[in-house]
């Protein structure tokens, strides 16, 4: 049968942003999958080289539009380091919270998203933006914004948690953990949902680690890679985490990997406020004139959650000499080719949910 | 580590062969003298990360391939290559992935200077 | 006032413009009948999706946006028709519009109580099924006359969709009629006075009700216009106001699905205390919102997936469900 060209995208309903893709079908069967990307460059990199360090940290929470607190705290840790500046112990704590509770605001909203990509009618997709609403408002209550918060500083933080903010997130967190029985009840237990993700997508541990993966792709095929564990950083190391790693290594894994990762962050958070010490949690702040380098090139890895961002900086001593950011869904997106292949046409949009595609994000 | 050009595949080979099977990022960065390119290897058993430097000469830019070694080098290398010109040899030139670049200096390169209007 | 009593009338009297009057009062009642459950269940669903998901729904247009809808409609009217280049002109602006007429004409076709129908023809069912087997085709032709390759698919689609389901119906349909030994909905309503079918042959009901939400496009079934594949399927170049009556066919379809399965199955106008076509309505309604809450729930089945459920398990079941009825009560 002769090989149709379809072009799906920049605009369409399930490509999550402005992506192109050439998919070559062979009767309903994927034959190839040609992702175009780049209609959402706008040259971070570039532009962070002419800027003072603290200048382009507002720019810098645009390239994850769903996890903005984490670009945030990657990019300060980045400066931190080069400037050898150590963050103080409440800030730490505070950090941990903040992030975790971002990472259960991107996950939630995730899971509503691959029903819709499934072909649900905006239910799930609903519940699991109202759920992440809730978490937003905590994070508003914290910081002062709902989505781009620039609320980290060198050393620690622009404004420590508010009071009573530590009962608030409980309460949350309360509400969230039945809520997710709702969600297994109204979701895994629907026959159709198990058909349509178990056995799409799969990839083996080699595979993942040849395509370069990361995230849940990578730690759903077998491999314990979490940057929380193997590098640990901040009080992840006395807060007792266990990263969610899975066989299977397809779209029904995948999806339960981050189901569970957001348990496991209720966990993380409810430890880190049991744990957390009085004090300061403030950072400096704000100056143009930076305090001196201390290193050169640093090299700064987190878990992002949509899987490890890393930065590389070479720095001057006012501004980065170079920033190269390792974007999780850039890799990420660079394996559906591989991924998509021989499976049917309607599949290509649950595996390219289940990536967990931000567009900013891979093009920066 | 810094190494030649040259010794690129088969260093990075055989350090796959010793366990070191995930390739976290290639990147580079322009030092106007020269220009280096960097591989983030990693060793995930042993949670050990390992990084490989090359420098290469501004006026003979190239860089083999290593595609073969590790399939998720093909993105990193074709962003690099328009990012900052470096030839990848070994590989068939595909379509530009990141900008329509139209023969001005390469983005990420220092004489590509940021926010001045470019005259052909 | 049926057909057959007008050309008997015609016939004996030679006063055929008083029986057409007749027919065409009855026409203009049904139209309206179309239009007001259409017009309420759409606002209705709207409602009870809204609900589901934690919002409010259409508040602002009228008391509770009852009429949201209309002002939509208005809106889509009101717009400019743009044909792509590639798209057949002439069939993608008539299809929809066929589309619409085939629909009522099966309702019109329905009868509502045994005094107010339009024909009671011998063979009323053949002919409602007969014309209902007509829909599949022209999504087809809408698929292919658009020019793009999102509704080829859905063409495409409807072809394989055509093929999983129809024959499972048809044969239930059937079981219906050899059981009941008359091809007229009279007869089969006037069967059902002791028992509705639903609950003499559930295995035939249930392959009838799947197989109905296969025809009337919902979820989990609506692959032909699987808006986070397809964009919209055939629907992607339909312009404004053929949109309009796309959107108005989808509830009227719903009206004349919730017909069919109240009738053949649910006792059609059979119940105590109210009148007759208004047992039918309320049937056909709770019909209607039990297909939505099934819309709300489901996510879409893939194609191939759905081509095997029709004959692995339709197929069989409505054969079973043929020899059932046959050994037991025959």
């Amino acid at each position: 049968m002769a090989i149709t060209k379809i072009n799906v995208g920049p605009i369409h309903p399930s490509t999550h942003g402005v992506l192109r893709l050439v998919v070559h079908l062979d009767g309903d069967t994927i034959v190839k999958v040609e992702p175009h990307i780049g209609f959402l460059h706008r040259g971070v990199e570039k532009l962070v080289e002419t800027r003072m360090y603290m200048q382009s940290h507002p720019y810098m929470e645009k390239i994850d539009y769903m996890a903005p607190m984490s670009v945030d705290e990657l990019y300060v840790a980045t400066v931190e380091k080069a400037m050898g500046i150590e963050v103080n112990e409440r800030a730490q704590y505070v950090r941990v919270v903040l992030l975790e509770l971002q990472r259960i605001a991107s996950h939630l909203f995730w899971v509503g998203s691959i029903c819709n990509d499934l072909g649900q009618l905006f239910t799930t997709f609903m519940w699991g933006f109202r759920d992440r609403d809730m978490a937003l408002r905590l994070l508003e209550v914290a910081t002062g914004q709902r989505m781009f918060y620039v609320n980290m500083r060198l050393g620690g933080l622009a404004r420590d948690i508010p009071e009573g903010f530590a009962e608030e997130v409980i309460e949350f967190l309360d509400y969230l953990e039945k809520r997710l029985k709702d969600y297994e009840k109204f979701i895994e237990k629907n026959p159709i949902f198990i058909q349509r993700m178990k056995g799409i997508g799969r990839l083996s541990r080699s595979e993942a680690l040849d395509l370069g993966v990361t995230g849940q792709v990578l730690r759903t095929s077998g491999v314990s890679y979490d940057v929380r564990k193997n590098n640990p950083y901040y009080v992840y190391e006395k807060l007792n985490f266990n990263p969610v790693v899975l066989t299977g290594g397809d779209n029904l894994a995948r999806y339960k990997a981050r189901v569970l990762e957001i348990k496991e962050s209720i966990r993380l958070i409810r430890n880190a406020l049991g744990n957390m010490p009085e004090g300061s949690a403030l950072g400096m702040p704000v100056k143009l004139v930076s305090p001196p380098l201390k290193n050169r090139m640093v090299t700064v890895s987190r878990e992002n959650p949509r899987g490890e961002e890393m930065m590389y900086m070479v720095g001057d001593p006012q501004k980065p000499y170079r920033l190269s950011i390792r974007a999780p869904t850039f890799i990420n997106l660079s394996a559906l080719d591989y991924m998509a292949r021989e499976n049917r046409f309607a599949d290509l949009f649950s595996i390219m949910g289940t990536l967990d595609l931000v567009m900013a994000d891979v093009d920066r | 580590m810094k190494i030649d050009r040259e010794a690129v595949e088969e260093t990075i080979e055989t350090m796959k062969k010793q366990g070191f099977e995930y390739l976290v990022k290639i990147t580079a960065v322009d030092y106007v003298k020269n220009i280096e390119v960097i591989y983030f290897l990693r060793n995930i058993d042993k949670n050990q990360d390992f990084t490989l430097e090359v420098d290469l000469d501004p006026s003979d830019l190239w860089i083999p391939t290593i595609i073969k070694i590790h399939r998720s080098a093909d993105w990193y290398e074709r962003e690099m290559s328009e990012m900052f010109g470096i030839e990848i040899k070994g590989r068939k030139a595909k379509r530009l992935l990141l900008e329509k670049w139209d023969g001005r200096p390469s983005p990420l390169r220092k004489n590509f200077v940021w926010g001045q209007p470019y005259e052909s | 006032m049926s057909i057959d009593s007008i050309i008997e009338n015609a016939i004996n009297s030679h006063s055929l413009a008083v029986s057409l009057a007749g027919l065409i009062a009855y026409g203009i009642v049904i139209a309206i009948l179309i239009f007001a459950f259409s017009y309420f269940f759409g606002w209705f669903e709207r409602k009870l999706i809204a609900k589901s998901q934690y919002r409010h729904g259409p508040t602002y247009v009228g008391k509770y946006g009852i009429l949201q809808n209309f002002a939509d409609l208005v809106k889509l009217l009101a717009k400019e028709i743009i044909i792509p280049e590639n798209a057949n002109k002439v069939l993608i602006s008539l299809a929809p519009v066929v589309l619409v007429a085939l629909n009522v004409f099966i309702i019109f076709l329905i009868p509502f109580s045994p005094a107010l129908q339009a024909s009671n023809l011998g063979l009323g069912l053949l002919l409602i099924f007969v014309v209902l087997g007509f829909t599949p085709i022209i999504l087809f032709i809408i698929g292919f006359a658009s020019g793009n390759k999102f509704s080829d698919i859905s063409a495409q689609r409807s072809v394989l969709m055509l093929i999983s389901y129809e024959l499972p119906m048809i044969i239930v349909v059937a079981t219906l009629a050899l059981f009941t030994g008359s091809y007229s909905i009279n007869g089969i309503i006037a069967a059902q006075a002791r028992l509705p079918f639903a609950i003499l042959m559930p295995i035939g009901f249930f392959v009838f009700f799947v197989a109905m939400l296969a025809e009337l496009e919902r979820p989990p079934f609506d692959t032909r216009e699987a808006d986070s594949e397809l964009i919209a399927g055939w629907l992607t170049d339909l312009s404004a106001p053929y949109y309009a009556l796309a959107l108005l066919l989808d509830y009227t379809r719903m009206l004349l699905g919730g017909l069919l399965i109240s009738i053949l199955f649910l006792g059609g106008w059979d119940g105590p205390f109210l009148p007759a076509p208004l047992w039918l309505l309320i049937k056909a309604f709770l019909v209607a919102v039990f297909i939505t809450i099934i819309r709300i729930t489901t996510m879409r089945m893939r194609v191939d997936k759905i081509l095997k459920f029709g004959w692995i398990w339709l197929m069989p079941l409505a054969l079973l469900n043929m020899v059932i009825t046959f050994f037991l009560f025959l």
